[in-house]
């Protein structure tokens, strides 16, 4: 039994706890021990735990690089952590697609776009790490065989376009490939197994992990708990915490359980808490990012999400009791999710803003029908129609129609300075596809923090803790106060890379 | 130890009507769970059973055949689905004591309706 707030799961259980309590076998918590005198249940090279972008990607390069005997644990009963259910979209600068397109780009403009989302406190080597090495990861999705989209897209943030994204627009279009090519090369793969704490040796060094098996999430059941050894050591590739209300509320008491979340069920938190108490720095665990592209229609990152980010660059967002604009449309993300919020009728309960598109223009897009079909999203004939079902105000929305589409024309925002390369030539034109925007909890810039092996820093001696790697959404500081939308692909997976190539010279 | 031997009879009790209302819920599997819950509890009685149990009798490329969907929605297969292939484990989606929600529902409004929980 996991001891975690699932949104609000807490209430419920409560008032069944006496009788439950007495009808299961409560497990401990995590908690590290030291392993002096412990029996090893299974003895193994490497331990890999999180099956996301970090931990396959990980895998993939230890085997690479030599590894022969490595071990995935994944909590849930499925593979692939929040990575499976992601958008899919991968930022690297120098890519062939950027040379066919003629886009001039460098590790240094990547970082420097980033460095200004990450409002000072970003951390510029880790960047630069990543950045100098997101070529080699694209390079590994495609040598699995993840397929992209042939074009390339700039997201909010950016200031060239270097976004790839796969043809799937999902995460899933780089995960899969990575398990089946972890799975062909030998990697011995473990579903429904919970982290339960590490074992460490004299020194404070990690020498392996308490592992909990036959572990069903969000059910009470007993299990079994191995001990099992780490030779070379371990990999925590646990990601965020989005999906734990305690933890993000204790962070920013605005992230209530109201707020959705775009996260798989499984981002709770618990390696990156387990890392603290064994001496991890806490670094940035405020900085909760919300996605300013998703819809209150539907849950989690649904259809609208990929949607959103790809046509927000040729649309215009309105305010529904104005009809007029109240942000750029490709600010970073949390400009955009602040703007969104501000979006309150007189009691203030939200009125979520419409984004609006010339059907012609948003129909690129592979998730237009879908949004249309399963009802997160709309398709109009006329501007009158549109302002009669939100009840926008007509001569508003029409006012402004007309002065954005004088932007579109000139290429110059005056409102809100919005890049209008990408809207080039697309005016808002009926008929109109229009979706509903609100933001999300999305992503966790804080974590555990780490230096450019992907060595976890222990918060009193400052050195790096023996035998523990982190990588992915579990480590913090790397972005700062908001991260860039697809720079976390490529960071995942440079750091599992890493990760590996580190623990491979031990 | 008469406390104890209430408990255990209520707990036999509630096995019982669990078993009868699984085979309730699909009754196509009265005829193998009857009265023994090792047919499916092949971890022991007390623990879920494994990933494999459903797969004694079911085969996943038949059931991504029955759930086949049209090419447009072809991601949409819950035995073969976009995110996880053919790899989520039964147990996700069906209960046989207690229904449950298709993963799928997380995000997404999609309707499967033979979908029995």
């Amino acid at each position: 039994m996991s001891n975690i707030d699932l949104l609000g799961r807490r209430k419920f259980i409560a008032g069944l706890g006496i009788a439950a309590g007495a009808a299961m076998v409560a497990p401990a918590m995590a908690v590290s021990e030291k392993a002096d005198g412990v029996k090893w249940d299974k003895e193994v090279e490497i331990v890999i735990i999180g099956s996301g972008f970090a931990g396959l990607a990980a895998a993939i390069e230890a085997t690479r690089k030599g590894a022969k005997d490595i071990h995935m644990f994944e909590k849930m009963s499925y593979f692939g952590g929040n990575s499976a259910i992601n958008g899919g979209l991968f930022a690297a600068p120098g890519t062939p697609m950027q040379k066919t397109e003629g886009v001039k780009d460098s590790v240094d403009r990547m970082v420097n776009d980033q460095l200004a989302s990450g409002r000072g406190v970003a951390d510029e080597g880790l960047l630069r790490h990543v950045a100098s090495h997101a070529v080699e990861a694209l390079q590994m999705t495609l040598d699995a065989g993840s397929e992209f989209h042939p074009y390339l897209q700039q997201l909010g943030g950016h200031s060239v376009a270097r976004t790839y994204q796969t043809t799937v627009s999902c995460g899933a279009g780089i995960t899969q490939p990575l398990f089946k090519e972890c799975k062909r090369i030998g990697v011995n793969t473990h579903n429904r197994s919970k982290f339960e704490g590490f074992l460490v040796g004299a020194k404070g060094e990690v020498v392996g992990v308490k592992m909990r098996t036959n572990y069903h999430f969000g059910e009470d059941q007993p299990g079994k708990v191995l001990n099992i050894r780490a030779k070379r050591g371990v990999i925590m590739a646990t990601g965020g915490f989005a999906q734990n209300v305690d933890l993000r509320m204790a962070q920013d008491p605005t992230l209530t359980a109201d707020v959705g979340c775009t996260n798989a069920p499984g981002a709770t938190g618990e390696g990156m808490y387990e890392m603290f108490r064994l001496g991890a720095i806490p670094t940035h665990l405020a900085y909760i990012q919300s996605g300013p592209w998703a819809s209150p229609d539907e849950g989690g990152f649904g259809y609208v999400s990929n949607y959103s980010i790809f046509n927000l660059p040729h649309s215009m967002a309105v305010s529904r009791t104005t009809g007029k604009r109240f942000m750029n449309e490709i600010a970073d993300r949390k400009t955009r999710a602040d703007a969104e919020l501000e979006n309150r009728d007189e009691k203030g309960n939200p009125v979520p803003p419409l984004l609006i598109t010339s059907f012609k223009d948003s129909k690129a897009h592979p998730n237009t029908e879908k949004v249309i079909k399963y009802n997160v999203g709309w398709k109009f004939d006329s501007v009158e129609e549109l302002a009669t079902h939100f009840g926008v105000p007509l001569a508003g929305l029409k006012a402004q129609i007309a002065e954005y589409n004088g932007y579109v024309k000139t290429g110059e925002d005056k409102q809100f300075g919005k890049n209008m390369t990408k809207a080039a030539g697309k005016y808002i034109e009926a008929p109109f596809t229009v979706v509903r925007l609100w933001p999300k909890v999305h992503y966790c810039q804080g974590g555990v923090k780490v230096n450019t092996k992907a060595e976890v820093a222990d918060s009193f001696t400052g050195k790096s803790i023996p035998g523990l790697y982190a990588a992915g959404e579990v480590c913090g500081g790397i972005h700062g106060v908001s991260r860039l939308g697809s720079c976390s692909i490529p960071e995942c997976m440079v750091m599992g890379m890493t990760a590996a190539r580190s623990l491979m010279k031990v | 130890m008469k406390n104890f031997n209430i408990i255990l009879g209520l707990v036999l009790l509630g096995l019982t009507s669990l078993s009868v209302q699984s085979a309730e819920i699909r009754d196509y599997h009265k005829d193998v769970i009857g009265n023994d819950c090792k047919t499916c509890h092949d971890n022991g009685i007390k623990q879920f059973p494994s990933d494999e149990s459903c797969l004694q009798c079911h085969d996943v490329d038949d059931l991504a055949k029955q759930t086949a969907r049209s090419e447009e929605d072809k991601w949409q297969n819950p035995h073969n689905n976009l995110h996880y292939g053919k790899e989520v484990p039964c147990q996700e989606c069906h209960g046989e004591h207690t229904p449950k929600e298709p993963l799928c529902s997380n995000c997404h409004t999609f309707k499967f309706d033979k979908h029995k929980g």
